[in-house]
């Protein structure tokens, strides 16, 4: 179209010069023209590439930068067709077709950049996008295009989409949501866990506001404000976690973490957020905190003063304890140095240094109470025992202190020493030897009479084993095995004096007496002794076995005496009086009146000569002949008396009768010979009429039995109460009873050996009441 | 029926009263006497004087007697298969339980005390007598060996 | 102090008999009764339900027992060291002078024969005993009077 060229050529001087088809009317064509001069200075200035094409697809226009673009002369490119820049893609658009209008077709387009391919006059390819607009001249509708060169563009996007895909890789790789935002808030991109996480699915989110997932506290965060600039904005948030709230699409909010990090692009600055989801963290940080407030109320609770520290020595939590032991409020002392309540010994073991860790400083105080002296708010001073436990926190190492304060103790502590001054005084008034031991078996203390007593000087005796001094029988006691404790094997002790042998200092021994007694003190147990030096005592013992062995010796001889002496004496006895009897026997009558005398004199004689002897010998051998007192039936002894006694009992017919009797302890023997003499003697001091016997027995005091031995005789004179039980004592006349007197002096000493008491009640002519004590089982 | 007693009995007071009182309860007692035991065992083995004498029927044995002692005379009797079958009894003052016991344990046939008194000596003479005498059945005279 | 007496007799008469007897003269006397020789000797021996019957102080023992005769018992308790001590007589009707012979030899204490007549036997008891419980010293008992 050669015309068109020419005219262009002419245009290019004068401004505005609209492009004319010499067929079109002159009217119009200056309205056109004042329109096109506006519209080229507009054309002209645009930054773009601009091309005005008419529905036919020709160029009808072109400004400066097109030429620049497409590397054409202006009069090259006018009434050329589009498709000579643009081959595809364009001129299709204008086509009207019978589904749409050209207006419709147009309209699809407008306002959209269409991404195309442009070709250059000396054929290279590159990348443009087109902005259509409409332009309605006197030739009908004519499109604007806007022609940007989008290579650099395309190749940012080429290597976005690169980039991208790498980007898209790790972010659909990175375990946390990510979620990546432009500077309007929009979400630009977001991965498989947002999506997860967030409860959306791709599409529903992108492009959406981010306010939509994180209502607060994001999106404001990218505003660029007149103090900072966009990257100033989100830089101040790069690296660090944001806690916010996130929602999902449920609605349900959960606590998140987001971290920032700038991601440059063809856009502007976009940011990507890693979104966290903390609730299990704030979860924990929840329960943490409930523990920190339990802590604390355990911390209130206790009835000690309880500290809490930082390894700086500063006071970061007390209780109300705390606060009265110190009299301090709680305010005062918080953040304070610990040093103000406990100036020394608290905070210098909370120092690591060089030779060993915090850990190791406060191990070696861990569990162990440790003696301080605590300054109160009013400077008085008061001793404390600390007991110091670590307690982990986010802040690092802290340390808990129980502060216990213990004047009292103290106090009690310095009693008990006075009371230990004053005993030591005791110790030393006391006459026996005393020496204190403790569970080891060394002298812990010791007395004046012990050093006397064992020839040592004190020193030489503290500290050393008792064993020294007793060599055997002391120390073992004091030996708690696994059978008894230490109280238990000196409790077996206490109180019983036990004989032991003692050494002095030159080795000379000794026998003592121990008597222990336990001592309590802070040491443990102490075992005081009392050490009594028995020497004499032992003696005695000795000298006294020796005269009982003597004594009894005697006895042995005695009653040998006895018996042989009687025995001896029997034999020639009882020749006198058997002979003397035969004389009287073979020659009474047969001699004269004198010689019967002499003789009946002679045999009486004899035969209480006899009688005597025989006695004796009865009453030595109550002792001598006695056996030991074995439980014997009372009974049985008296059944066994008046067998022997029947004689006398049917000849005088007496009437003996007896009540049960107990058993006792007694030589049978004897106890027979008891009831025999006893009854024997009631049968025969009668009175005129039916002697009555009566036996009985009745319990006394103690396991003793009272027997009674009742009988209706004679009775016996008060004044005579004694006498009678002496040896050979008779109240009557040898013609009137018959007897040696001797039978209740046996009596006697039969009761007084079975540790009895013989008497007898009577009254002269009222019978008499012979009663003896018996210890019964 | 004539009884050969054997009174083995140093006191020569207490032989004559053992005779005294035997012949007032029993006329056919011939009483021998041994005053000690080498004497006694001569008698009852017939040995040296006594080659003729009799075979005695009962036997009364003081547990004191000198030379050789009753106990003595006891053991020797009840361990001669042919002596022993002689109810042999002691008669002594010794009231002594391990007298009792140990004469027992020889076997002797039976242990009586002497009495202090006459009339009780007396007595029992006459119980021995009119027990062992009179009621027992002594072994019969004639015996092997 | 009772005294024990073992009668070893087979015939309930008699032993009824010896009772009264001994219950007349002597209240003091407790009477055990074995009517064999195989009874006899358990009770001394102490077996089986004799387990905790007493020693006797005294033995009567007729010869004609069934079972085992009081032959048999008197040459087993002068076997026995423990019982030959127990002062054993014989009483029983027996008259053979082989009989007397062989118990003296088995150290029977004394040999009697058993009356026919109540009041010979009678007698014979009550000499018994007087001369054994209250004359004769036995073994167990010691002194008295």
């Amino acid at each position: 179209m050669r015309s068109n060229r020419i005219k262009m050529k002419a245009r290019r001087s004068p401004p505005a010069a609209a492009i004319r088809d010499l067929s079109m009317p002159d009217a119009t064509e200056k309205h056109l023209a004042q329109m096109e001069s506006k519209y080229h200075g507009l054309l002209e200035a645009a930054p773009d590439a601009m091309v005005v094409v008419n529905q036919g697809g020709d160029i009808v226009l072109l400004n400066l930068q097109a030429e620049k673009q497409f590397g054409y002369r202006r009069d090259e490119l006018l009434g050329q067709k589009v498709t000579n820049i643009i081959p595809e893609g364009f001129a299709e658009r204008l086509i009207a077709d019978d589904l749409r209008s050209a207006e419709d077709a147009l309209a699809q387009q407008i306002g959209s950049g269409i991404e195309l391919i442009g070709r250059r006059k000396d054929g290279g390819e590159f990348p443009i996008e087109l902005m259509l607009s409409p332009l309605e001249s006197a030739e009908g509708i004519l499109v604007t295009a806007a022609i940007r060169d989008i290579s650099a563009r395309k190749t940012d996007e080429k290597h976005l989409a690169q980039m991208e895909s790498k980007y898209r890789g790790l972010l659909e790789a990175a375990p946390d949501a990510m979620v990546v935002v432009n500077q309007s808030g929009d979400i630009v991109l977001l991965n498989l866990q947002a999506e997860k996480q967030f409860g959306y699915r791709r599409d529903e989110l992108l492009g959406q506001k981010v306010t939509n997932i994180i209502p607060v506290g994001f999106a404001e965060r990218l505003i660029a404000d007149d103090l900072r600039s966009a990257e100033d904005a989100s830089a101040q948030q790069i690296e660090t976690g944001i806690e916010l709230i996130g929602r999902r699409k449920d609605g349900d909010e959960f606590p998140i973490e987001i971290m920032l990090s700038p991601l440059e692009s063809a856009e502007g600055t976009l940011v990507t957020a890693a979104i966290r989801n903390i609730s299990v963290r704030k979860a924990a940080e929840m329960h943490l905190a409930q523990m920190q407030g339990k802590y604390r109320g355990l911390l209130e609770a206790a009835p000690d003063a309880m500290v809490v520290v930082s390894q700086g020595g500063d006071i970061v939590l007390l209780n109300l304890q705390a606060e009265k032991q110190f009299g301090y409020r709680r305010d005062e002392l918080l953040g304070q140095k610990v040093t103000n309540i406990i100036p020394v010994g608290f905070a210098e073991r909370l120092i690591a240094d060089d030779l060993r860790s915090t850990e190791d400083a406060l191990a070696q105080q861990i569990g162990t109470g440790i003696e301080l002296t605590g300054l109160r708010k009013d400077g008085g001073e008061f001793p404390i025992e600390i007991m110091l436990s670590p307690l982990e926190s986010a802040e690092g190492t802290l340390v808990t202190a129980a502060i216990r304060n213990i004047s009292v103790r103290k106090a009690a502590e310095m009693h008990l020493a006075q009371m230990e001054g004053r005993y030591r005084g005791l110790l030393e008034a006391a006459p026996d030897a005393m020496v204190v031991v403790n569970q080891s078996g060394e002298i812990v203390l010791l007395n004046v009479q012990a050093e006397k007593q064992f020839g040592y000087r004190r020193d030489e005796l503290l500290g050393q084993q008792v064993t020294n001094i007793i060599p055997v029988g002391f120390a073992e006691r004091l030996i708690a095995d696994d059978l008894r404790s230490a109280e238990d094997a000196s409790a077996q002790q206490i109180g019983a004096g036990i004989e032991l042998i003692a050494c002095r200092k030159d080795g000379s021994e000794f026998p003592i007496e121990l008597m222990l007694s336990p001592l309590r003190n802070s040491e443990g147990i102490l075992v005081t002794a009392a050490i009594r030096d028995i020497s004499v005592r032992k003696k005695a013992a000795v000298v006294l076995l020796q005269k009982v062995e003597e004594l009894n010796r005697s006895n042995e001889e005695l009653g040998q005496f006895a018996y042989l002496a009687s025995h001896d004496l029997q034999e020639p006895l009882r020749m006198v009086a058997s002979y003397t009897q035969l004389l009287s026997r073979r020659y009474k009558g047969k001699l004269d009146a004198d010689a019967d005398e002499f003789i009946a004199f002679a045999v009486d004689g004899a035969s209480r000569m006899q009688r005597l002897i025989h006695d004796l010998l009865a009453y030595s051998r109550v002792g001598t002949k006695g056996k030991d007192l074995i439980e014997t039936s009372s009974e049985d002894a008296l059944q066994q008396a008046l067998v022997n006694l029947r004689g006398a009992i049917e000849e005088s017919g007496a009437l003996v009768t007896h009540d049960p009797l107990p058993a006792v302890l007694a030589d049978e023997m004897q106890l027979i010979q008891l009831f025999q003499n006893l009854i024997g003697n009631a049968i025969k001091y009668q009175s005129p009429g039916v002697p009555r016997v009566h036996i009985s027995a009745a319990r006394a005091s103690g396991k003793k039995w009272n027997f009674s031995v009742k009988d209706n005789g004679l009775g016996i004179d008060p004044q005579y109460f004694e006498r009678i039980f002496g040896m050979f004592q008779r109240l009557h006349k040898r013609d009137e009873f018959a007897g040696t007197g001797i039978g209740l002096a046996i009596c006697k000493k039969i009761v007084e050996r079975h540790g009895g008491r013989i008497w007898v009640e009577s009254q002269p002519g009222e019978g008499s009441t012979f009663r003896f004590a018996l210890a019964g089982r | 029926m004539f009884r050969e007693v054997l009174l083995v009995e140093d006191s020569p007071g207490d032989v004559r009263l053992t005779r005294e009182a035997f012949r007032d309860v029993n006329t056919s007692v011939h009483l021998h006497v041994a005053t000690d035991g080498v004497e006694a065992m001569a008698f009852l083995r017939r040995e040296g004087a006594y080659v003729h004498a009799p075979r005695p029927d009962f036997i009364l044995l003081d547990l004191n007697l000198p030379k050789m002692d009753g106990r003595e005379v006891l053991a020797r009797i009840k361990k001669d298969d042919s002596l022993k079958t002689i109810p042999t009894v002691i008669l002594t003052t010794s009231e002594a339980e391990a007298d009792v016991a140990n004469s027992y344990r020889l076997q002797a046939n039976c242990y009586l005390n002497k009495p202090v008194r006459f009339d009780a000596f007396e007595s029992l003479v006459k119980s021995i007598n009119d027990f062992w005498l009179t009621k027992v059945k002594l072994p019969p005279q004639a015996q092997s060996g | 102090m009772p005294m024990e007496v073992l009668l070893i007799e087979d015939s309930l008469g008699d032993v009824r008999l010896t009772q009264e007897a001994f219950r007349d003269a002597n209240t003091y006397i407790h009477l055990h009764v074995a009517t064999n020789g195989v009874a006899a000797m358990a009770f001394l021996r102490r077996e089986g339900v004799h387990s905790q019957a007493p020693r006797p102080d005294f033995i009567v023992l007729d010869l004609n027992l069934p079972k085992m005769d009081g032959r048999e018992v008197l040459a087993h308790i002068n076997e026995d060291y423990d019982l030959k001590t127990i002062p054993t007589i014989i009483l029983t009707t027996s008259e053979a002078e082989a009989d007397i012979l062989k118990s003296y030899q088995l150290q029977a204490n004394c040999y009697l024969n058993k009356p026919v007549r109540l009041d010979a036997f009678e007698t014979i008891v009550k000499s018994i005993n007087h001369f054994w419980m209250t004359m004769a010293k036995l073994p167990t008992q010691a002194i008295s009077e």
